[in-house]
C-alpha cells in the first residue's frame, strides 16, 4: 500500500557546498540517500515530494560537516498482510514463483497455488492448468494475495497466494503475442 | 495354652467334665461368636490339628481318644469343638479378634479418629489380661501387639486424609527399622520362595526373626526379606530350596523406599499409536498399533514387513535356509504377486472379528503390503516416539485413503514435555472444545491453561443463545463459554497442538531442521510447510517443532570446524562447499563441474578445510579470483553470473543470488566463465583507487607504467590477492578524528577502509584510504610530516594524477610491508644487513648526502643511467632527478622502489631473477631457451641463450622472456613473495599451487606456481 507521510532525517553535508545552492544540493544527496531505501517501519521510499522543513545546520567538530535535521514529504510503499498486489513473475521454479511489484519480492510457493496448475519444466518454466488454458511464465502479470510479510533491513519479501476468488493471472505476455 | 495341656495330663478321666469346666472358663465372647467359630474351624482346623500331634506326640494314648473324639460325631460335634476347643479356639480367638480389631478398625475409621483407636486398642490390652485363659494366648496376643506396634502408625497414617509431605517423609524408613536384605534364589521360584517363608513363619511362629519376605514380579533371581540383623534372614532361610544364603546384601535405606514403590506404567496405547519395536528383525522399526489387548498384554502392530522372500521360499520348500545373522533384509512391502512367483503359498484369509481379508504367508498376516504382527507390550517402546516423514510417508503410502498425514494426533500421546509457552498460539485438537483456537497463558505440569480466542467466542455465545431454548446441553456449553471468556482454561497438553497460519513468520526449534527459519506457507494439519528464509526452500515440520519467531537465521551455520559455505576437501580427495548445515551432517556440493552433485557427508568425512586463495584463468585467459563476477558460459549452468566464492583445482564455485538451488552455489571449471566487468585483481588499469592499497609488487602492473605486453603470457601471479592484501595488516589513522590511532583493517570496501582500531575495541570505518598508514613502523612517522613538502612538488612535474596517487599510498602502504617482501628487500640489496625496516632511523633520519650518496653508489649500476629516460616509470623518472635530496627522506616511498633492480624486473612478470630458465621470443625468431644473467633496471634482461647459459648472451625486453614452468621434482628458484630468491624443489605440484622444498630452510612451503622458475643448472 502507498502512503505519503513526511519523514526526517538529518543529512550531513560537506562545507564545499555551502553557498547559494546549498538548499539544491541538500535536496539532491536526500533524494540520492532516501530514495529507494527500505526501512521495515516505512516500506520502501519511493519518492520525495518535497521538502518541509529544513532545520538549522550544526557544524560538527572536526570534520566541519553541518548536519541538517530535514523533514520531507515522501511516497512510500509497504505490502501488508492481506493486501491484494498486481505482479509481474520474475522466475518460476517447481517451488512456486517469485514476483515482483515493484521493490517488493514476493513469493508464490506450488502449495498456494491452484491445485489444477502444474509445474511444466520447459524451455521457459511454468505453470499451466490442465486445459492449458492459464500460464504462468515469466514475465506474467499475476494478481496476488500477501499472506506474510518478512521485514529486513534493506529488504521487505513476501509470501503471496493465487488460490483464492479472483487471483491469478491478469494478463499474459505470450497470449498477447 | 500350657494349662490346657496340663488338664489333659492329669485329669485324663475327668475331661469330659474339666472340660465343661474350661467351657465354662471361656469368656462371654468367645461364646458369643461360636457360629463365627464354626467357620474359622475349617482355617484353623490344619494348623490347630497339627500343633494338636506335635505337642501330644508322646502321648498316644490321648492322642487315640482324641480320634476317638473326632469319630463321635454329630452328638459329639459340640463336645469336639471344646475338646479341640483349647487349641482351636486359640487360633479360632485369633482370628476373631483380629476381625473384631478389623471391625472395630473400620468404625474407627468412619469415625476418623485416629486417638481413638489407640485408646481402644489399650484398652483392650489392658481388657485382655482379664480374660480367662489369656495367660494361653500370650504369644498370639504378643504377635498381636508386635503387629499393632508396627502397623499402628501406618494404619493412622492412612486415617489422615490430608497427609502432608513431612507426615509422608516421617514415614521413610529410618536406620531403627528393620533393614532390607536382598537374597538370590532361583529364578522364577520368587513367589514361590517367598510363600514358604510365609508358612515357615506360620509354623514356626516367633523363632523366625524376619518381618517379611518380598517377592517383585519384575525382579528376578532375588528375594527381598526384611529383618533386623542378617543372621535373623540366614536363620530363616536355613533349610529351604530355591534360596541362597551365599548372597545377602543389604539393601540402602535410601532405595529401601524404591523397592516397595510402584511405578504406575500407564502405558496409553491405543489405537493409531506410533510404536517402535524393540527387539527383532525389526528393532527399532515405526509400527503402527492397530489392536491393544490389555489383559494379554499383547498389541497388534502394522510393519513394512522385513522378509527376505527367497529364504522365505527356501524355507517354505524345506530346503536349507543359510541363517545369516548380519543381513536384515530392508523393509518393503509385501508383494503378493511376487510371493507367488516364487511359489510361496499365499492364502487369503477373512478375520472373523473385524471382517477384513489378509493375506496369510508361513504364519505372517499381511494387509495391503505391510505386515500384521501381534507382539508382547513389552516389545514395543511406546515413549518419546518421533516418526520422521520418511517412515510416516511410507506408512501413508499405499492407501491414501487415510493418507492425511497431519492427522498425526497419536504423535502427542508421547512428545516431550513443557513445548508450550505462554503466547503461543494453540488449536485444540481433541475432546468437546475441538477446533477451538486460544492463546497459552500459563503451563502447568501436564496441564495448559489457555485464553480461548476471544473474537470467536462471543459469536458462539449469541448464537447459542439462540439455541437456548432448544437444547439444554447447548446451554450448558454456553454457560461453558462464557466461562472461559472471563477465565483462562485448563487443558491437557495432550489434546493442545500449536497452531500457525499462513504467512507466520516461524523458527524451527527441535527435530531435523532445527534452528532454520522461515514463513509458514500452508498449514496441512499438524505439518507446516516454511519458506526458508535463507535457502528459499520448502521444509515440513511439525508444528510442535517451531515457534513463531521474527529472528532471521539460516539455521545451524556451523559444525565442528567447519561453516556453511566453506570450501572443504572430502575423505576421497574430492572437494566441495558445505551449502547445509544439518543436525549432523552436511550437504556439501561437490566440485564436479558437469553437474550439480550433492552428498550428505558427516562430520569426521570432512578433512580439512580450504582456505588457499587461489587463481584461475578464465576463458580469455583473463585471471579469475575470488570476488570477482563471473558468467558462466557453457554447461549446465550457462548463463549464470555471480561473484566467484571459491576457486580450487581450476573449479570456480560462484555464488548466484538467484540461484535457488543448492544454496545459491553453483559449480563451474575456471575455462567455461568469463570474468565479467574485469577481475578485481586488475581493477588497478581501471584506476580504482583501491589499487593505492595494494602490496607494491603489483602496482607496476598499473598501465601507466608498464610497457604493452601480451596479457596471455602474462601468468596470474599474485593479483588472486584481491583486496585482502591491506586486509589485517596494521595501520594508523593519519587524518580525521581517530587521527594517530592504531588499528588493523578488517575489511576494504571502495574507497573505505573498516579498521578495527588497537585502543577502543571498536570498528571504524575510514572513508579515505590515504588517511592510513600503516602503524607498524612507529618511528618513522616523525619523519612523515617533514616529508609533505618534498611530496608535492614532486608530484607536479610529470605525474599524472594517478600516479600522484600511487606514490603518496605507496609510500605508506610500503611502511608497512614486512621486511622479507620484494621491495623492501630489493632496497636491501644494495646495503645488505640494513634493511630500512630494521634500522628505520639510520637509513633516513639521519640521512646525510653522503649516506644518500652511497646508495647510489651501491646500487646496481645498469639502472641508474637509464632512470631518466624510462618510459614505463614516469613517476620515478619525474621524481629522481628533481628531488635528490628528498630522496632518502621517503625511504619506504617508491623513489627508492623503483630504482631498485627488483622493479625493474617487475616490469614482466616482476619477478624475473639471475639463474632462472626463460623462453625468449624475439620478433622473428622461434622461442630460445636461455638462462637469465642479469636484470636491468627497465626490466630488460641480458640472457645467455642454451639451457645451461653457453650460449650467446642477449638482451631481451620483458615482453620477449616467458618464464619456464618448472616441473615436479625440478629445481626452482622464488621470484615472489618472502621467500623471493630462494631456491629450492618442486616436490608437487597441486593445481595452481607448487609445494616447494626450500633449499635453506629445508622448509616444505605451498606456493604460487606462477612465482616459481625453474632454475638453470649449473
Amino acid at each position: 500500500m502507498f502512503f505519503h507521510i513526511i519523514l526526517e532525517r538529518n543529512m550531513q553535508l560537506h562545507p564545499r557546498h555551502f553557498g547559494a545552492r546549498l538548499r539544491e544540493k541538500l535536496v539532491s544527496k536526500l533524494i540520492k540517500d532516501v530514495e529507494g531505501t527500505c526501512s521495515g517501519r516505512h516500506g520502501f521510499v519511493v519518492a520525495i515530494m518535497g521538502i518541509e522543513h529544513v532545520g538549522k545546520g550544526l557544524i560538527r567538530d572536526g570534520t566541519g560537516f553541518v548536519t541538517f535535521p530535514v523533514k520531507y514529504k515522501c511516497v512510500v510503499f509497504r505490502p501488508f498482510k492481506g493486501e491484494i498486489l498486481e505482479a509481474v513473475v520474475t522466475m518460476v521454479n517447481k517451488m512456486g514463483f517469485f514476483a515482483e511489484a515493484g521493490p517488493v519480492q514476493i513469493f508464490v510457493s506450488n502449495h498456494l497455488i491452484p491445485d489444477d496448475m502444474e509445474f511444466q519444466s520447459a524451455d521457459t518454466p511454468n505453470y499451466t492448468t490442465s486445459d492449458g488454458s492459464v500460464k504462468i511464465q515469466k514475465d506474467t502479470e499475476v494478481r496476488l494475495k500477501i499472506i506474510g510479510t518478512r521485514v529486513d533491513a534493506t529488504e521487505i519479501f513476501c509470501i503471496g497466494t493465487i488460490k483464492d476468488d479472483f487471483l491469478g493471472v491478469i494478463s499474459d505476455p505470450s497470449a498477447a503475442v | 495354652m500350657p494349662r490346657v495341656r496340663d488338664d489333659y495330663e492329669d485329669d485324663l478321666d475327668e475331661e469330659e467334665g474339666d472340660e465343661y469346666g474350661g467351657e465354662e472358663l471361656l469368656d462371654d465372647e468367645e461364646e458369643a461368636e461360636d457360629e463365627e467359630e464354626d467357620e474359622d474351624y475349617d482355617a484353623g482346623e490344619k494348623s490347630a490339628k497339627k500343633r494338636r500331634r506335635s505337642e501330644f506326640i508322646d502321648d498316644a494314648a490321648l492322642e487315640d481318644d482324641e480320634e476317638e473324639d473326632d469319630d463321635y460325631g454329630g452328638r459329639r460335634s459340640s463336645k469336639k469343638g471344646r475338646g479341640g476347643g483349647g487349641f482351636i479356639d486359640d487360633i479360632a480367638l485369633e482370628a476373631d479378634e483380629e476381625e473384631e480389631e478389623e471391625e472395630e478398625g473400620e468404625d474407627d475409621f468412619i469415625v476418623d479418629n485416629p486417638a481413638d483407636i489407640v485408646e481402644d486398642d489399650d484398652r483392650r490390652m489392658h481388657r485382655r489380661p482379664l480374660l480367662p485363659r489369656e495367660d494361653q494366648e500370650e504369644d498370639v496376643e504378643d504377635l498381636e501387639r508386635r503387629i499393632q506396634e508396627r502397623y499402628a502408625r501406618s494404619s493412622q497414617a492412612e486415617y489422615d486424609e490430608e497427609t502432608t509431605d513431612v507426615e509422608q517423609q516421617a514415614l521413610l524408613p529410618s536406620v531403627r527399622d528393620p533393614k532390607l536384605w536382598m537374597v538370590k534364589c532361583a529364578i522364577g521360584r520368587e513367589r514361590e520362595v517367598a510363600v514358604c517363608l510365609m508358612q515357615k513363619f506360620i509354623d514356626k511362629g516367633s523363632e523366625l526373626q524376619i518381618r517379611s519376605a518380598i517377592a517383585l514380579d519384575h525382579l528376578k533371581n532375588y528375594i527381598y526379606i526384611e529383618a533386623d540383623k542378617e543372621a535373623h534372614v540366614r536363620e530363616a532361610i536355613k533349610g529351604m530350596r530355591n534360596i541362597f544364603g551365599a548372597k545377602i546384601t543389604l539393601v540402602p535405606i535410601k532405595e529401601m523406599t524404591d523397592v516397595l514403590s510402584v511405578e504406575s506404567k500407564a502405558i496409553d496405547l491405543s489405537r493409531d499409536t506410533w510404536v517402535r519395536m524393540k527387539t527383532g528383525t525389526y528393532k527399532g522399526d515405526l509400527a503402527k498399533v492397530l489392536d491393544v489387548d490389555n489383559v494379554r498384554q499383547r498389541v497388534t502392530v502394522k510393519l513394512i514387513p522385513r522378509i527376505d522372500l527367497q529364504a522365505l521360499a527356501n524355507k517354505l520348500d524345506g530346503r536349507e535356509v543359510a541363517k545369516k545373522k548380519a543381513f536384515v533384509p530392508p523393509p518393503r512391502f509385501m508383494n503378493i504377486e511376487e510371493a507367488r512367483e516364487l511359489h510361496i503359498r499365499v492364502e487369503r484369509r477373512r478375520d472373523p472379528m473385524t471382517g477384513d481379508y489378509y493375506e496369510n504367508i508361513g504364519g505372517m498376516m499381511f494387509k495391503d503390503g505391510f505386515l500384521i504382527k501381534t507382539v508382547s507390550m513389552k516389545s514395543i517402546s511406546t515413549q518419546n516416539i518421533q516418526p520422521t516423514f520418511d517412515e510416516l510417508e511410507k506408512f501413508r503410502q499405499p492407501d491414501e485413503r487415510d493418507g492425511e498425514i497431519g492427522s498425526l494426533s497419536t504423535l502427542f500421546a508421547n512428545r516431550k514435555k513443557g513445548h508450550f509457552m505462554k503466547g503461543d498460539a494453540v488449536i485444540i485438537v481433541k475432546g468437546d472444545l475441538k477446533n477451538l483456537k486460544g492463546w497459552v497463558e500459563k503451563v502447568e505440569d501436564g496441564n495448559v491453561h489457555i485464553r480461548p480466542n476471544e473474537k470467536g467466542l462471543p459469536v458462539l455465545c449469541s448464537t447459542s443463545e439462540l439455541f437456548l431454548q432448544y437444547s439444554k446441553l447447548v446451554l450448558s456449553v454456553c454457560l461453558l463459554l462464557s466461562f472461559f471468556m472471563q477465565k483462562t482454561l485448563a487443558i491437557n497438553e495432550k489434546e493442545l497442538c500449536k497452531y500457525f497460519e499462513p504467512g507466520n513468520h516461524v523458527k524451527v526449534i527441535s527435530g531435523s531442521h532445527e534452528g532454520a527459519t522461515g514463513m509458514v506457507v500452508k498449514v496441512e494439519g499438524h505439518v507446516l510447510i516454511i519458506l526458508s528464509d535463507t535457502t528459499k526452500e520448502h521444509i515440513r515440520v511439525f508444528a510442535d517443532h517451531v515457534v513463531e519467531s521474527s529472528e532471521v537465521t539460516t539455521g545451524v551455520t556451523k559444525l565442528g570446524d567447519f561453516e556453511l559455505h566453506d570450501l572443504v576437501l572430502l575423505d576421497n580427495m574430492s572437494f566441495g562447499v558445505i551449502i547445509r548445515v544439518e543436525s549432523e551432517a552436511f550437504q556439501v556440493l561437490k566440485g564436479v563441474p558437469d553437474r550439480p552433485e550433492v552428498v550428505l557427508v558427516r562430520l569426521r568425512e570432512i578433512k580439512s578445510k580450504i582456505d588457499k586463495k587461489l587463481v584461475a584463468q578464465d576463458r580469455s585467459k583473463n585471471t579469475i579470483s575470488v570476488k570477482d563476477v563471473v558468467r558462466v558460459l557453457e554447461g549446465p549452468c550457462k548463463g549464470k553470473q555471480g561473484p566467484v566464492e571459491h576457486i580450487f583445482r581450476g573449479v570456480l564455485f560462484i555464488y548466484d543470488r538467484h540461484h535457488l538451488e543448492h544454496a545459491g552455489f553453483i559449480c563451474a571449471k575456471s575455462q567455461s566463465c568469463l570474468v565479467v566487468g574485469g577481475s578485481r585483481g586488475n581493477r588497478e588499469k581501471i584506476g580504482d583507487p583501491l589499487s593505492y592499497l595494494r602490496t607494491p609488487q603489483r602496482v607496476p602492473q598499473s598501465p601507466g607504467r608498464l610497457p604493452p605486453r601480451a596479457g596471455g603470457r602474462h601468468r596470474g601471479g599474485p593479483g588472486g590477492r584481491g583486496h585482502d592484501s591491506l586486509i589485517g595488516t596494521t595501520v594508523k589513522i593519519r587524518l580525521g578524528p581517530y587521527k594517530g590511532y592504531r588499528g588493523r583493517v578488517k575489511d576494504i570496501k571502495g574507497t573505505t577502509v573498516r579498521v578495527e582500531l588497537e585502543s577502543q575495541m571498536k570498528e571504524v570505518t575510514g572513508k579515505d584510504s590515504s588517511r592510513y598508514g600503516m602503524g607498524s613502523e612507529t618511528p618513522m612517522h616523525p619523519s612523515r610530516t617533514p616529508m609533505h613538502p618534498y611530496m608535492t612538488p614532486m608530484r607536479d612535474p610529470g605525474a599524472t594524477p594517478i600516479h600522484d596517487g600511487i606514490i603518496g599510498k605507496k609510500r605508506i602502504l610500503l611502511r608497512g610491508e614486512p621486511p622479507g617482501s620484494p621491495p623492501s628487500r630489493t632496497y636491501d640489496a644494495p646495503t645488505p644487513g640494513s634493511g630500512w625496516a630494521n634500522t628505520p632511523g639510520g637509513s633516513y633520519d639521519a640521512a646525510t648526502p653522503r649516506d644518500n650518496g652511497s646508495a647510489y653508489v651501491n646500487a646496481p649500476s645498469p639502472y641508474l643511467p637509464s632512470t631518466p629516460g624510462q618510459p614505463m616509470t614516469p613517476s620515478s623518472a619525474a621524481y629522481l632527478p628533481g628531488t635528490p635530496g628528498g630522496q632518502p627522506m621517503t625511504p619506504g616511498g617508491g623513489g627508492l622502489d623503483m630504482m631498485s633492480p627488483a622493479i625493474g624486473g617487475e616490469n614482466e612478470g616482476l619477478w624475473l631473477l639471475p639463474d632462472i630458465l626463460v623462453n625468449v621470443h624475439k620478433p622473428g625468431d622461434d622461442a630460445m631457451i636461455g638462462v637469465v644473467q642479469e636484470v636491468m633496471a627497465d626490466g630488460s634482461c641480458r640472457v645467455a641463450l642454451g639451457s645451461d647459459g653457453s650460449g650467446d648472451m642477449v638482451t631481451a625486453q620483458p615482453n620477449e622472456i616467458e618464464v619456464i614452468q618448472p616441473r615436479k621434482s625440478d629445481k626452482i628458484k622464488i621470484m615472489g613473495g618472502a621467500q623471493r630468491g630462494s631456491t629450492g624443489k618442486l616436490i608437487g605440484v597441486d593445481g595452481t599451487d607448487g609445494i616447494v622444498k626450500v633449499d635453506d630452510t629445508l622448509d616444505v612451503k605451498i606456493l604460487d606456481m606462477g612465482i616459481l622458475a625453474k632454475l638453470a643448472q649449473s
